[in-house]
C-alpha cells in the first residue's frame, strides 16, 4: 500500500513549511497580544521584507540570510516608527480605526512595491537554494531545512527575550494588563512602539525566508497574512508553544490537504481548519 | 416594521423624501437628455459603489460589524446571475436571484462567523472571499472544462444593453438601497441599532435582540451588496474569480464610507461622490491611483474619522475655533480629564478613550462604544 | 545624591540632597483637587494629606470616588482643577509610569495580579522602575520575610493562588517598586477576616521599616483600629477628617458604618 509510505513526504515537507509559518505568525501574534490590535498589513511587511532582500541580493549581491542581520535592526526602526506616529493615534479612537489604518497601510504597501518593482513575480535565488537532503528515502529541499531551523532560532530567542529582560517582562506585562503594567512604571506607548518594531522586525525575517522558500509578487501579502492568521487562530495566542504547534498543524494540512485532494485540497484544507477551530475553539486549540 | 417618527419630524421627512424623489426622478430622465456617454458611465459606477458603501454603512457604521466581505456577497450574487443566464434565466431575474443567494449565504455563515468576537469577525470575514475565490477558480456548475481560458464566465444576454439601460439597472438598485436604509433607520430596527451602537450590554438587558438585528443588518445588506455586484457585472460582460472576489470591492466602500463620513447616513453619498471622481482622475496613473487611495484612507482616519460630512458638521456645530481645538487636542492625542465643551448625544460620544479590541466573545464588533479596558469601576 | 537612609526611622526621606526631617513630615498633600470621568464630575474639591510614616486610611461608600482619588494620585487620571504634591515635588500632571519612581507604588482593587505570570515574575516586575531596580535584591528578600509563603510559591502561576496568597502578592509587588508611599485599595475585599487581620500586622510591619501607607478600606471597623488617621469620602467630597480614635466617636460614622 503506497498509503504510509507515501505520506512521509509530505509529512516531513509540511512540517518544515510549518516552521517558516511560524515566523510569518509570530509577529502577527505578537502585536495582537500586545498591542491588541489585527496588524492586517502584516502579510506585506513580510513581502517588504522579501522585496528589501530581494533589492540587496540583486544590486549588490548580498546574501538574503545576512539580509536578515540588516533587515531585522531596519524594520525594528521603521515598526517603532509607524507605530508611535500612525497606528498609536489610530487606536486611540477605535479599534476599527486601527484596523481601517492598517489596511491603508497594507494598500499603501503593496502598491508602492507595484510600483517601484513592477508586478512580476521575483524569488530569491542563490546556489543553495537548489540543494536537497536525501533522508531515508526523502528528498528535502535545503530551504525548507533553514526555514525549520530559522523558527527554531527565532522562538528561542524570543522565549528568552520575554522572559529574562525587563523589557520583555514589561511587554508581556502590558499585553495582560496595561494598566497595572502602568503602575509598575511600564509605559505602555513604549512598550506598544516596541513590540510593534520586534514584530516588523520578525515580519523582516520571515520575508527573507520566504522569499526563498517561494515566488513573490507585490500582490502576495493578503495571502500571507491569511496564513498567519490560520496559524495564530489554530494555535492560539499568548504562548510560543502554541504558535509553533500551529504553524505544525497549518503546514501539515497544506501538504497532506494538497497528498489527498489535489491543489484544491491544498488551498483550502487549511483555510477549513481554521474555520472549523475559529466555531468551536476560538481561543485557538491550545490557547488560554 | 413601523414608522415611528414624532409628529413634528414628520414634516421634514415629508420635504427630504419629495427632495429624494425629485432627485430620482431628474437623474432618471438623465438618459433621455442626451448627455455624454462618459457621464453615464461615471454615474453607472457611482450608482452601483454608493448601493454597495450604503450597505457597508449598514453593517459597519450602524450595526458594529467590521465587515470585510463586501467582495463574497458581491461576488457571489455575480457569479449567480451569471450562471443562471447560462440556463436561460434573463438576467434582470437573475440580478434578484444573485442578491438573494448573497443573502442566503449571509445567513448560512453567520453560524460560524457571528460566534466570533471583534477582532476575529472582521478576519473570518476578510477570508471569506478568498475562500469563494479559490472555489469558483476549480468549480466549473456549468459549460465546458476548462480548456486553456479562465475560470470565468460570460454574462449571457447583455451584450444588447445600451449605456442607458445599464445606468438604469445601476439607478434602481441605487434607490432600493437608499430606501432600505431610510426604512430601517426610522423604524424600530433602527432604534435597537442605535442602542446596540451605544450600549450593547444595556442594550441587551432592555430585551433587545442583539443577535436579531445583527444578523438582519448581514442579511439584508447582502442581499442589496449581491443586487448592486451583479448589475455591475451586467456592464462587465465577463466575470472571473479574482475579480468577483477581488479586495477591491472592500477597498471601494472602504474608502466611499470613511471619506463620507462612518455611521452616518448621508456620509456614503458625499465619500462615494468623491471616491468616483478620485478613482477617474487617477486611472491615468495607474499604481499611483492605489497607492494614493491607501494614502487618503489613512489620513482620513487619523485626522477626520467622522468624514468630510461629519467634519461639516462639527464645523457648523463648533465653529472653526472649536473644530482646531478638537483638532489639535486630537493631534496631541491627550487625554485630559477636563469636562469637554459639549454634551455629546448619541451617535458620538466623548470620554475615556476605546482601547481594546477584543470584546466580551458574546458581544459582536462594537465599533463606536468605547470600553476601556479592565475599568477599576466601583 | 542619594544619602544613606535610615530605614527604621519613620520619619526619614529617601536621598535627594534632603535631610532627615521631622515625623511629621507632609509626604503625600492634595489640594482642593476636582477630577472629571469624561464630563461627569467625580471629585470635589478634595484635600488630604499624608505624613511620612503614618498609616492613613479613606473610607466611604461605594461610588463615593475613592477609586478615582487614588487613581488621581498614583497618575492614571489627572484632576481638572487643584494639585498633588509628593516629597515636595508637584506630580499633579505626572503619568502613572513617571510617578512610581517619585516613589508612590499602588495596589489595586482586586489584586491586579499579571494572571498567566508566576508569583516571582510579578514580584519582579514590581521592581521595573529605574530607581527600584538596584534594590530589587533586597527588596525581594524583604518580601519573602515579610510573606514567606511566596517564596515556597515562587515558580506558581498567578491566577492559580487563593485571595489571600494574591493580596500577599500584590502588595509584595508594590513594595518591590521601593516606594515611600505605597497605596492600597481594598485589601480585605473578599478576604477571610484572619487574613485581614495579618494583612494589617504586615502593614505595621512595613510602617515600622519606613513605608508610608494609604488605604482604601470598606471595612471601616477594622481600619480604624489599624489606622492613624481617616477621611471619610461621600459623593465626591471629603466630608470628615481626624485621628481614628476621634472618628471612632463620631456620630455620623457611627451611625453611617456600625449602625450604633
Amino acid at each position: 500500500m503506497e498509503g504510509l509510505a507515501g505520506l512521509a513526504s509530505p509529512i516531513a515537507i509540511g512540517l518544515l513549511l510549518g516552521g517558516l509559518y511560524v515566523v510569518i505568525a509570530l509577529g502577527l501574534s505578537l502585536v495582537f497580544g500586545v498591542v491588541k490590535v489585527i496588524n492586517v498589513a502584516h502579510g506585506d511587511i513580510v513581502v517588504l521584507g522579501s522585496y528589501f532582500a530581494w533589492v540587496l541580493l540583486t544590486n549588490l549581491g548580498v546574501d538574503p540570510m545576512l539580509t536578515v542581520l540588516v533587515g531585522a535592526p531596519v524594520f525594528f526602526g521603521l515598526g517603532i516608527l509607524v507605530e508611535r506616529f500612525l497606528l498609536h493615534r489610530a487606536i486611540k479612537k477605535s479599534a476599527d480605526a486601527a484596523l481601517i489604518v492598517a489596511f491603508g497601510l497594507s494598500l499603501i504597501i503593496q502598491n508602492a512595491i507595484q510600483w517601484k518593482w513592477t508586478p512580476y513575480s521575483r524569488q530569491l535565488g542563490t546556489s543553495y537554494m537548489l540543494e536537497s537532503f536525501a533522508i531515508g528515502g526523502l528528498r528535502i529541499p535545503l530551504v525548507y531545512v533553514l526555514d525549520f531551523a530559522a523558527a527554531l532560532v527565532v522562538m528561542v530567542v524570543m522565549h528568552q527575550f520575554l522572559k529574562r529582560t525587563y523589557l520583555g517582562q514589561a511587554i508581556t506585562a502590558a499585553s495582560q494588563d496595561r494598566q497595572t503594567a502602568e503602575l509598575m512604571g511600564i509605559n505602555p506607548a513604549r512598550v506598544y512602539a516596541i513590540a510593534f518594531g520586534i514584530a516588523m522586525a520578525l515580519a523582516a525575517i520571515a520575508g527573507v525566508f520566504l522569499g526563498m522558500t517561494f515566488p513573490f509578487t507585490p500582490t502576495f501579502g493578503p495571502s500571507v497574512l491569511i496564513i498567519a492568521f490560520g496559524v495564530v487562530i489554530l494555535g492560539g495566542l499568548g504562548n510560543m508553544v502554541g504558535t509553533f504547534l500551529g504553524g505544525m498543524i497549518f503546514g501539515l494540512s497544506q501538504t497532506l490537504g494538497g497528498h489527498f485532494l489535489g491543489p484544491t485540497g491544498q488551498q483550502l484544507v487549511p483555510f477549513a481548519m481554521v474555520l472549523v477551530v475559529l466555531t468551536i475553539r476560538p481561543q485557538g486549540l491550545f490557547g488560554r | 416594521m413601523r414608522r415611528k417618527i414624532p409628529l413634528s419630524k414628520r414634516g421634514s421627512l415629508r420635504k427630504r423624501g419629495s427632495l429624494a424623489l425629485l432627485v430620482a426622478a431628474a437623474l432618471a430622465v438623465l438618459p433621455l437628455l442626451g448627455v455624454p456617454r462618459t457621464w453615464l458611465l461615471y454615474l453607472f459606477f457611482f450608482f452601483v459603489y454608493l448601493a454597495a458603501a450604503n450597505m457597508w454603512n449598514l453593517l459597519a457604521g450602524y450595526s458594529g460589524l467590521l465587515a470585510l466581505c463586501p467582495a463574497a456577497f458581491i461576488g457571489l450574487a455575480a457569479y449567480t446571475m451569471t450562471i443562471l443566464t447560462w440556463l436561460h434565466v434573463p438576467f434582470y431575474v437573475g440580478i434578484v436571484a444573485g442578491g438573494a443567494a448573497a443573502a442566503l449565504f449571509a445567513a448560512v455563515i453567520s453560524v460560524a462567523v457571528f460566534r466570533m468576537s471583534g477582532i476575529y469577525f472582521a478576519i473570518g470575514t476578510l477570508v471569506l472571499p478568498e475562500i469563494l475565490r479559490l472555489v469558483f477558480l476549480r468549480w466549473r456548475p456549468v459549460g465546458g472544462g476548462l480548456s486553456g481560458g479562465g475560470a470565468g464566465y460570460m454574462v449571457k444576454g447583455v451584450s444588447k444593453l445600451s449605456s442607458a439601460d445599464s445606468y438604469w439597472l445601476a439607478l434602481a438598485v441605487c434607490c432600493v438601497s437608499v430606501i432600505v436604509l431610510a426604512i430601517i433607520l426610522r423604524s424600530k430596527f433602527g432604534l435597537g441599532l442605535a442602542a446596540i451602537r451605544d450600549n450593547a450590554n444595556s442594550a441587551a438587558s432592555s430585551g433587545i435582540n442583539v443577535f436579531g438585528l445583527k444578523l438582519y443588518s448581514f442579511i439584508i445588506a447582502a442581499f442589496v451588496m449581491g443586487m448592486a455586484g451583479a448589475v455591475s457585472y451586467t456592464r462587465e460582460g465577463y466575470i472571473e474569480p479574482l475579480s468577483g472576489f477581488s479586495i477591491n470591492w472592500l477597498m471601494i466602500v472602504l474608502l466611499s464610507v470613511v471619506i463620507g463620513g462612518i455611521g452616518i447616513e448621508i456620509g456614503p453619498l458625499v465619500g462615494t461622490a468623491i471616491f468616483v471622481i478620485l478613482r477617474f482622475r487617477l486611472a491615468r496613473s495607474g499604481d499611483v491611483s492605489l497607492l494614493i487611495q491607501g494614502i487618503i484612507l489613512v489620513v482620513i482616519m487619523l485626522v477626520a474619522p467622522q468624514g468630510i460630512v461629519g467634519l461639516i458638521r462639527d464645523l457648523h456645530r463648533r465653529g472653526i475655533t472649536g473644530l482646531i481645538r478638537d483638532l489639535r487636542r486630537r493631534v496631541e492625542g491627550g487625554l485630559g480629564q477636563r469636562p469637554s465643551p459639549i454634551l455629546r448625544v448619541a451617535g458620538l460620544r466623548s470620554g475615556p478613550p476605546p482601547v481594546s479590541a477584543v470584546s466580551t466573545p458574546d458581544s459582536l464588533s462594537d465599533s463606536h462604544a468605547p470600553k476601556e479596558e479592565q475599568t477599576w469601576e466601583k | 545624591m542619594q544619602t544613606p537612609v535610615d530605614r527604621t526611622d519613620p520619619g526619614a526621606l529617601r536621598g535627594l540632597g534632603e535631610s532627615c526631617t521631622t515625623p511629621a513630615e507632609v509626604l503625600l498633600r492634595v489640594s482642593n483637587i476636582d477630577v472629571y470621568y469624561g464630563s461627569l464630575q467625580v471629585l470635589c474639591d478634595v484635600s488630604l494629606e499624608v505624613r511620612s510614616g503614618e498609616i492613613v486610611a479613606i473610607a466611604g461608600a461605594n461610588g463615593a470616588g475613592k477609586s478615582t482619588l487614588l487613581k488621581t494620585i498614583s497618575g492614571l487620571m489627572h484632576p481638572a482643577i487643584g494639585s498633588i504634591e509628593f516629597a515636595g515635588r508637584d506630580v499633579t500632571r505626572l503619568n502613572a509610569y513617571d510617578i512610581v519612581s517619585q516613589g508612590i507604588s499602588q495596589v489595586p482593587e482586586g489584586r491586579r495580579l499579571f494572571p498567566e505570570m508566576t508569583v516571582l515574575q510579578n514580584l519582579m516586575i514590581g521592581s521595573y522602575n529605574r530607581s527600584a531596580r538596584p534594590r530589587r535584591e533586597q527588596n525581594l528578600a524583604r518580601v519573602y520575610e515579610l510573606f514567606p509563603i511566596l517564596k515556597e510559591r515562587r515558580n506558581q502561576v498567578a491566577k492559580t493562588l487563593s485571595g489571600g496568597q494574591q493580596q500577599m502578592v500584590a502588595i509584595g509587588r508594590g513594595l518591590m517598586a521601593d516606594p515611600k508611599l505605597i497605596i492600597i485599595d481594598e485589601m480585605s475585599l473578599g478576604l477571610s477576616p484572619l487574613i485581614v487581620t495579618e494583612l494589617f500586622r504586615v502593614l505595621h510591619e512595613i510602617q515600622a521599616r519606613g513605608v508610608t501607607v494609604l488605604l482604601v478600606e470598606q471595612n471601616v471597623w477594622q481600619t480604624l483600629h489599624e489606622a492613624d488617621r481617616a477621611y471619610v469620602l461621600e459623593t465626591g467630597r471629603m466630608v470628615l477628617s481626624g485621628n481614628a480614635i476621634d472618628l471612632r466617636q463620631e456620630e455620623q460614622v457611627r451611625n453611617a458604618y456600625f449602625g450604633a
